[in-house]
This record gives C-alpha cells, sequence and structure tokens, in this order.
C-alpha cells in the first residue's frame, strides 16, 4: 500500500460520504440511536440501583457502621468513641444511635414499631431524614415530648387502596408510647418524614437523651455509631483508620448491612448486562444490515472502478473508511445526546417511587458500547465490500 | 512496419452453468496494428462483447492466449492485470457507467490521481480531455445532470485520459440518439487521426463499422470467414 492509494481510497471514500448525505444521515442516526438505547436504559437501571444503596446508606447504614461485639449489647463509652471518629481527616459526620420497640397507641389503634433514639444535629451529617421532613419540623436537641413519624405510619400518605394498619394521625397529635420495661410515655408528633425507601419510612424517632431516661442507664451507650464519609469506595482505608483508634468493635462497610437490598441491586445488574448484551447484539446487526444494504447498492460502482484499474485494497479500503465514519460519527452524536439526556436527568430527575432517581452511565459502559458499535460498523463495512471487490468485474458491473 | 498492438491465438471462452457449456468463443485468431480503429461486428450472441472483454483484459479466456504490445497478458497476477487496465487501457461502455458520486472532471481524473500524477497535472489532463470532447462548460456537473451523450464523452475522456495504448468501447451509441452517436464516431475518428489511438469498438450500426479502418466480423464465437473473404 503505497501512500497515493491512501490518498484515493479517502477520497472515494470522502466523495461518496458527502455525496449521499441522507444514507450518511440515516446510517449515523440508527447509530446513534442503538448507542443511546443500550446505554440509557442501562444508565436508568444503574440509576435505580444507586439510589437504592443511597436510600440505604442515607437511612440505615452510613457508609460505615460500628456495631457493637456480637456477645454485647451496646458499643460503650460512644461519646468518648464519636468524638475520637470525629477527628480523623476527611470525616463527614459521626451520629450515635440506640434501638428499641415498643406499642404505639392512637384512638383504638395500636401497633407494634421500631423507635429510634437519634442525636437529632449529629444525624443530619450521616442521614437525610432531617431533609425528608414532609409536614411539621425535624426534631432538636431539646424536644423531650416530641417525635418524628415515618409517612408509611400514617394513614393520610398510605397509597389507595392499602389495607394496612395506619394511624389517622397528623403533625400536632400525640400518640402513647409502651416500652417493653412497661415505661409509658406520651409523644407529640413534630413531624412526619418520608424519604421514599420503604425500608426507613416505618420508625418512629425520639430524641438520644430519652432511652436512657426510659431505660433507666447511666452509662454512655450506643446500638450503633454511623460514619459518613467524603464518598463511596473510600471505606477499607477509613476503617483502617478507626481500627487505628484501638477501637475493638465490628466497624462494618454499607456493603455488608445491605442484606436484601444487595441481592436485589445485584438481581438488577445481572438483568442490566443481559439486556446491555441483547441490545448490543441486536445493534451489531442492524448496523451489519444497514451497511451491508448499502454496499451492495455499490456493487456496480465497485465493479467499475476495478475495471477502470482502480485497485481492490483502494477500493475496500475505502468503503472500510465509510463505514468507520458512519460508526465514528453515530457514536460522537449519540454520546452528545446521552451527555445532554444525562444533564437534563441530573438536573430533572426521574421521579421514581422508590425517590427520584438520576442516570449513571459508567465509564466503562460508554467505551464498551462505543467501542462495540464502531467495531460493528467496520465489519459490516468490511464483508460485504472485500466480497464486492473479489467478484469478476463483468458480475459486478452488468450484474450476472 | 506497423507494429501489431495485439495479438490472439485460438482464443476460447467457455461459460458452465450447472452442465450446460456454452461457447461464447470457440477458436478466434487475430491481430490488430497499431493505430487501427476496429470494428467487431456480427450478430446477436456471436460473441462479439465476450471478445472484447478478453482483449481488454476484464475477463480470462478458457483457452488461447493474448499479448498486447508483446505482453503475454493472461499469464501475470491479478495485481498486474489491474496494473495494465490503469496504465495501459481506456473503456467506453454501453451504457457510460460513470461513478454517480464523482463529478465529470472528477469521473476523469480519478484514474490519473490513483497513477500518483500531482493534483495539478490530473486536473490539468482531465480539463483538456474533457474539452477535447467539448464539455468544458460541464466539468462540475454530476452524471444525473448531463444527458445520455454527454455522459458518454464524459467516459470517452476518462477513457483517455491516461494516454492508453489501446481505447475499448463496446455499442458505445447504442444508447444514444443518431446525433450524438455520430459525435462519439467523430470523436474517435478524431483521437485516430490525430493522436494515432488505436481503438476497438463493437457496433451494431453498418455505417459505424465503414467508418473504422477495418471490421473483425464475428459468428457463433469464430470470425465470420465468408464475410471477412468478401471485404
Ligand atoms: N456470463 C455468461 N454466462 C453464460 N453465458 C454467457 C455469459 N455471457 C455471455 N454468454 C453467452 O455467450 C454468447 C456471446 O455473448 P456476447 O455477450 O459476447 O454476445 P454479443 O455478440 O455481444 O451480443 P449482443 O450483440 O447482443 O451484445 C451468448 O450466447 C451469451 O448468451
Ligand atoms: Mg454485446
Amino acid at each position: 500500500m503505497e501512500s497515493n492509494d491512501l490518498k484515493v481510497m479517502f477520497y472515494l471514500a470522502y466523495k461518496n460520504l458527502t455525496k449521499s448525505k441522507i444514507t450518511f444521515m440515516v446510517i449515523v442516526a440508527v447509530m446513534a440511536m442503538s448507542f443511546l438505547s443500550i446505554t440509557f436504559f442501562a444508565s436508568i437501571i444503574d440509576g435505580l440501583g444507586y439510589e437504592f444503596e443511597e436510600g440505604m446508606i442515607k437511612g440505615q447504614t452510613g457508609h460505615l457502621m460500628i456495631e457493637p461485639h456480637e456477645d454485647e449489647l451496646y458499643i460503650t463509652d460512644s461519646g468518648d468513641l464519636v468524638k475520637d471518629i470525629r477527628r480523623i481527616p476527611g470525616v463527614v459526620g459521626v451520629a450515635r444511635r440506640l434501638d428499641a420497640s415498643a406499642v404505639a397507641r392512637y384512638e383504638t389503634i395500636e401497633i407494634g414499631n421500631p423507635v429510634l433514639f437519634i442525636e437529632p444535629e449529629n444525624e443530619k451529617d450521616v442521614s437525610d431524614y432531617w431533609r425528608s421532613v414532609i409536614a411539621g419540623e425535624y426534631l432538636s436537641k431539646k424536644d423531650t415530648n416530641e417525635m418524628l413519624m415515618g409517612a408509611n405510619l400514617v394513614k393520610s400518605y398510605a397509597a389507595e387502596g392499602d389495607t394496612q394498619k395506619r394511624f389517622d394521625v397528623d403533625v400536632g397529635d400525640k400518640v402513647t408510647l409502651s416500652f417493653s420495661n412497661g415505661f409509658v410515655k406520651e409523644y407529640r408528633i413534630k413531624g412526619i418524614y418520608k424519604t421514599g425507601s420503604r425500608f426507613v419510612d416505618d420508625k418512629m424517632m425520639i430524641n438520644f437523651d430519652q432511652y436512657q431516661l426510659i431505660f433507666n442507664f447511666t452509662d454512655d451507650i450506643a446500638s450503633n455509631i454511623l460514619v459518613s464519609l467524603p464518598q463511596r469506595g473510600v471505606e477499607d482505608s477509613y476503617a483502617e483508620k478507626i481500627i487505628d483508634l484501638g477501637v475493638s468493635k465490628q466497624i462494618n462497610r454499607w456493603q455488608t448491612k445491605m442484606g436484601a437490598v444487595n441481592q436485589f441491586v445485584g438481581s438488577l445488574q445481572i438483568t442490566n448486562q443481559i439486556t446491555g448484551t441483547i441490545g448490543l447484539l441486536t445493534a451489531f446487526a442492524t448496523i451489519y444490515i444497514i451497511i451491508f444494504i448499502n454496499v451492495t447498492n455499490k456493487r456496480k460502482q465497485i465493479g467499475i472502478l476495478k475495471a477502470v484499474g482502480i485497485k481492490k485494497q483502494i477500493i475496500l479500503g475505502s468503503y472500510v473508511i465509510q463505514s468507520l465514519a458512519y460508526g465514528i460519527t453515530g457514536v460522537i452524536i449519540g454520546n452528545i445526546i446521552m451527555k445532554l439526556l444525562l444533564f437534563l436527568l441530573s438536573v430533572h430527575p426521574l421521579s421514581m417511587p422508590i425517590g427520584p432517581v438520576v442516570p449513571i452511565l459508567t465509564m466503562e459502559r460508554l467505551v464498551t458500547t462505543s467501542f462495540i458499535l464502531i467495531f460493528a460498523s467496520i465489519v459490516a463495512g468490511f464483508f460485504p465490500s472485500r466480497k464486492a471487490a473479489d467478484e469478476n468485474i463483468l458480475d459486478a458491473i452488468f450484474g450476472g | 512496419m506497423e507494429r501489431t498492438i495485439i495479438k490472439t491465438k485460438n482464443l476460447e471462452r467457455v461459460y458452465t452453468t450447472g452442465a450446460v457449456k456454452t461457447y461464447a468463443l470457440r477458436d478466434i485468431s487475430i491481430e490488430i496494428k497499431e493505430g487501427e480503429f476496429v470494428a467487431i461486428m456480427g450478430k446477436s450472441g456471436s460473441g462479439k462483447s465476450t471478445l472484447l472483454h478478453q482483449l481488454g483484459l476484464l475477463d480470462k479466456p478458457t483457452k488461447g492466449s493474448i499479448t498486447i504490445g508483446g505482453n503475454d497478458v493472461i499469464n501475470i497476477s491479478e495485481k498486474e492485470r489491474t496494473r495494465f487496465r490503469l496504465n495501459e487501457l481506456g473503456y467506453v461502455f454501453q451504457s457510460y457507467n460513470l461513478i454517480p458520486e464523482l463529478t465529470a472532471i472528477e469521473n476523469v481524473y480519478i484514474t490519473a490521481m490513483a497513477r500518483d500524477l500531482k493534483r495539478e497535472e490530473y486536473e490539468r489532463l482531465a480539463e483538456e480531455m474533457l474539452a477535447a470532447v467539448g464539455l468544458e462548460d460541464r466539468m462540475h456537473h454530476y452524471p444525473s445532470e448531463l444527458s445520455g451523450g454527454q455522459q458518454q464523452r464524459v467516459s470517452i475522456a476518462r477513457a483517455l485520459v491516461n494516454k492508453p495504448k489501446i481505447l475499448f468501447a463496446d455499442e458505445p451509441t447504442a444508447n444514444l440518439d443518431s446525433a450524438s452517436s455520430e459525435d462519439v464516431i467523430n470523436l474517435f475518428r478524431k483521437f485516430n487521426k490525430e493522436i494515432g489511438q488505436t481503438i476497438v469498438m463493437v457496433t451494431h450500426e453498418k455505417d459505424e463499422g465503414e467508418k473504422a479502418d477495418r471490421i473483425i466480423w464475428v459468428k457463433d464465437g469464430l470470425l465470420d470467414m465468408e464475410k471477412l473473404k468478401s471485404i
């Protein structure tokens, strides 16, 4: 292959591409749509999975969750521990919690339900409950007779036709809680929260200090301590730093606390991989077919070029370049549209029952999809044009 | 003193379709001299096109030999045949066969470009050729914007741009009206006279054949000896 051959090759490709603008646009549009159909759906599923996990992190587990050893009920000296952890550079927030359960009664309805004792200010750093108050207000440190109630316990927030037992209450109403040790106290509903996650919207929250009062504890105990980190993926290095403080408790990363959610998100990802693969195959086939038809229509042109003495490799090369141009342009346009969509949806997230979902497109998916579509276009250009270029000249020209 | 440019010996071209064998050419031995304008004539199906395709290296005979300018052109590689077509041969087809994606001038210079000429050079050559066929004002039109006669003249310019040893034409006027047909034949005559262009042309038209220096009559894949003698 001489440099002049390359010149003729590019020239022929260029002329073919620019003369058949409609063909070019149609093929590029198909490529771009294939790209979008694969990446967009996948990114929504990924966004959904992320949102589920985020719901768990922001509601249940934090990035790290420090818990007592199995044979212990509580973390002791929890206040000092919180102070120490907070001193680790980079830690975003640390909050203690205590778990209990109680039977709640309002008018004639009684429901046995978990009660979460929180430090309202610290809790703001590790969870999103304070942002999720949809009626009334969030707890403050001074509140001793107030509680937050999850929307799932409140009748007016239930979905239509839902028959689960709920309280017909509103902000300001008083609910009586009876604890396992016989302690009974009335709490006024200060706010109602709704995160959108089924797993956490069924709690009642009371100030951390109330636990001591109810259960008559004097020790500085906690059921667990949540640690919020700057981002996901750095859990291990922070866990080590906490161990370095001499902490001998269980330090769990959020992933290990997910349980069912983990399995669910895992299933989503597998589904995503399957549909993604099918999508890629379909796109591959579509692209192959349209480029195949396009090249087959150029059979006569290929014959003429051969007849007048243009080398087979030049002709073949010019068709591969054309296909490559379809592939690259299609993928670039697909990428641009996808970026725009992602941007729009990050500003106006899709509202789904579990909460707002922002599609997530991983670099890996972007690269593989782009690569496979471009590869498909090369293959689709190469084989039919090689077949045409190998054909007998007279058959190609006169349609033998 | 005239040199032989094409010489064939016992050319045979058999098409095999399943069990059926069609002898398009049975046994053709001819010689064509440099600078000759030769017409190939004969009935439909007699093998004229097949003969022209063998001479023009667009197809390969099943038997026999062809030499062009003394070179064996049968037992050489496909690559060499391609190079031979590019540098030494020119073609005019009945249905023009221009590349629709290229303008008139681009159709003409694409082969010159493939010969590694400089841009100014191949553009100049193509302009000269188009001027010589009377299309200086249609150079940047696409084939779809030209009449049949104009397209055929573009294809003549394309065939001659590389100054080929031989110009082959298969019924170049069959799709044209009588005025355009006359233009084409007159152009052939002109190039034959002025630059001594060797031309081998298949035609059905008696008067076109008569404008050539000589007629090679073909019948059933053989030379038509009776007609050849009667001349
Ligand atoms: N590809 C092919 N396969 C089988 N038979 C063929 C093929 N091409 C030509 N033939 C046969 O070879 C014979 C000669 O054909 P050719 O095209 O050379 O005739 P021709 O003299 O050019 O006729 P026309 O004046 O109609 O163009 C015919 O009988 C034709 O049917
Ligand atoms: Mg014919």
